[in-house]
């Protein structure tokens, strides 16, 4: 479904993705660990078009996504939930909804279905609907940036960082509705630095270190793996040079 | 000064208040959606209004001559963001409003290449016999100032609040990055709003036209009238450029009346300097003028 080949993706003159390579099926959930500057996000803003590359391909059943705009990224129905939600704050939850249809104002379902399906997933926004954004709780406020992405009627969900500063409790229900959206079908690209919950989610997992994939496994594989034990759940192992402080949360 | 002479001056100041909300919209849209202060704002007003003058000396009708003239204005005014200001979008806002103070200049020399020196007159809308208004009195056009006004601002705000596209405009100017991601072309909304500024500013140099003639200086001042309406309703909101306008043009008449004439322009800019000290935030204290 999507295809990422040798990607390379710099700020200025500094490379902070090193040629990755990456295959996402349909139905699938991949997320990418590592630690703060690995580059996790930086591959999610590349696979949006918000960073270009400066080299390698990025494709979506085939057509080539680098060379396209954002706007046209998004027409293609890749949509990104951004780190720190990035909300339209001064606008009602209503209109941040009604603005994540934009791409698809004329196309697929009806509106109101979509929104009905938001509301019922995250029946909190409903009650809420009329309030800003900017004065939602964090997990409310999450729950609008899932919502309002999922109003675009996504074919791959790219989620950044979405437990970021969330209560535990908040983090189990979004994740759990992140596996609902899942089982009836979505494919989601989920980059995490709370490694355990990312892993309990998907089926296949990458450990990103200084803009290269260094490890590539099935979840559970991950899961098990020594290495990846030490770093990112704090047991005690042999231990990755360098590693940073990504997990342990 | 009586009661009647106070009328005349409330009535005289809605008119040109009329004139400096539609140029403060003007303002505060493109700083909304961009952060740049259009300096070149009053001269698209002047513009509109040289472009309404020509074109009713080559024949037209006022009606063709209205839509003629917001038409060529709005072009002029995407042109002016392409040429003069997208090209400098890496060198930051500063650069880009002082290119739209260079803008300005250009228009005006244009205007005054092409028109000459003189100013000159737009025959009324609707006749020129005054209505009475108690015992004081206004010339019809001044009817279609305010009444212009009032459909502009009404439709812009239905625009801005209840339409999909007027909502993503809003969205942009608050996070460009995060519209993106939602599909939102954010050099698309850029355009639009330069085109409907520009569109809003030569409607209102039509309208004024009849009342006050039109040459090419008269931009700076208009320009500066709307600044200071804009800064005193709060820039960056549209409600307030509105209210700014009025209380400016009220204000001005009623210092014409009880100080002197030649002080009018003065007081405009006292009131500017007064806001900018006691509450920079304009009077609405719109909250996008600190957001960074």
């Amino acid at each position: 479904m999507l295809e990422l080949r040798d990607i390379r993706a710099a700020y200025g003159k500094i490379e902070v993705l090193h040629g990755l390579d990456l295959t996402v099926a349909a139905g699938e959930i991949i997320t990418v660990i590592g630690a703060n500057g690995a580059g996790k996000s930086t591959l999610l803003k590349a696979i949006s078009g918000l960073v270009k590359l400066s080299g390698g391909s990025i494709a979506l059943d085939g057509e080539r996504l680098d060379t396209l705009s954002v706007e046209q990224v998004v027409s293609r129905r890749l949509i990104q939930v951004p780190e720190g939600r990035q909300l339209f704050g001064p606008l009602t939850v209503a209109e941040n909804l009604a603005l994540g249809s934009y791409s698809r104002r004329r196309k697929g379902t009806p509106v109101t279905e979509r929104l009905k399906k938001v509301f019922a997933l995250f029946p909190r926004l409903e009650e809420r609907k009329g309030q800003q954004a900017g004065t939602l709780s964090g997990g409310e406020q999450q729950m609008l940036a899932i919502g309002r992405a999922l109003m675009a009627e996504p074919r791959i969900l790219l989620l950044d960082e979405p437990s970021m500063g969330l209560a535990p409790i908040i983090v189990r229900d979004i994740f759990a509705t992140l596996r609902t959206l899942n089982q009836e079908g979505l494919t989601m690209v989920l980059v995490e630095q709370d490694a355990r919950i990312a892993l309990s989610l998907a089926h296949r997992g990458l450990v990103m270190e200084r803009g290269r994939i260094v490890l590539a496994d099935t979840s559970q594989g991950l899961l098990a793996n020594p290495e990846v034990q030490a770093i990112y759940f704090g047991q005690r192992a042999g231990g990755r040079a360098g590693a940073g402080s990504g997990g342990g949360r | 000064m009586t009661f009647d002479q106070f009328l005349q001056y409330i009535l005289s100041g809605i008119t040109s208040g009329s004139v400096y909300a539609l140029t403060a919209v003007g303002f505060t849209l493109v700083f909304s959606a961009t952060q740049i202060i259009n300096f070149a704002q009053g001269q698209m007003v002047m513009l509109g209004g040289m472009m309404g003058i020509t074109l009713h000396e080559a024949g037209l009708p006022l009606w063709a001559c209205f839509i003629g003239a917001v038409a060529v204005v709005a072009i002029v005014s995407v042109g002016m963001e392409e040429i003069a200001i997208r090209p400098l979008l890496r060198k930051g806002v500063l650069t880009q409003i002082i290119a739209t103070v260079g803008a300005s200049f250009i228009f005006e020399t244009a205007a005054m290449l092409i028109w000459g020196r003189d100013a000159k007159p737009l025959p009324p809308f609707t006749g020129e016999t005054p209505i009475a208004i108690g015992r004081a009195t206004v010339v019809p056009q001044t009817l279609w100032v305010v009444g212009l006004s009032i459909v502009v601002v009404v439709a812009l705000t239905i625009f801005y609040r209840k339409s999909l596209y007027g909502t993503a405009i809003r969205g942009c100017a608050v996070n460009p990055e995060a519209a993106r991601l939602q599909g939102i072309s954010y050099r698309r909304v850029v355009v639009f709003t330069f085109a409907l500024t520009g569109a809003v500013a030569a409607a209102a140099g039509v309208m004024i036209a009849p009342i006050s003639f039109m040459g090419y200086a008269n931009g700076t001042m208009l320009g500066l009238k709307g600044f200071a309406a804009a800064t005193l309703g709060g820039l960056g909101n549209p409600v307030g450029a509105v209210l700014g306008g009025f209380l400016l043009g009220i204000v001005e008449a009623l210092g014409v009346g009880v100080v002197s004439a030649g002080y009018k322009d003065a007081i405009a800019f006292v009131i500017l300097l007064l806001v900018l000290f006691l509450r920079p935030a304009g009077l609405m204290g719109a909250k996008v003028v600190n957001r960074q």
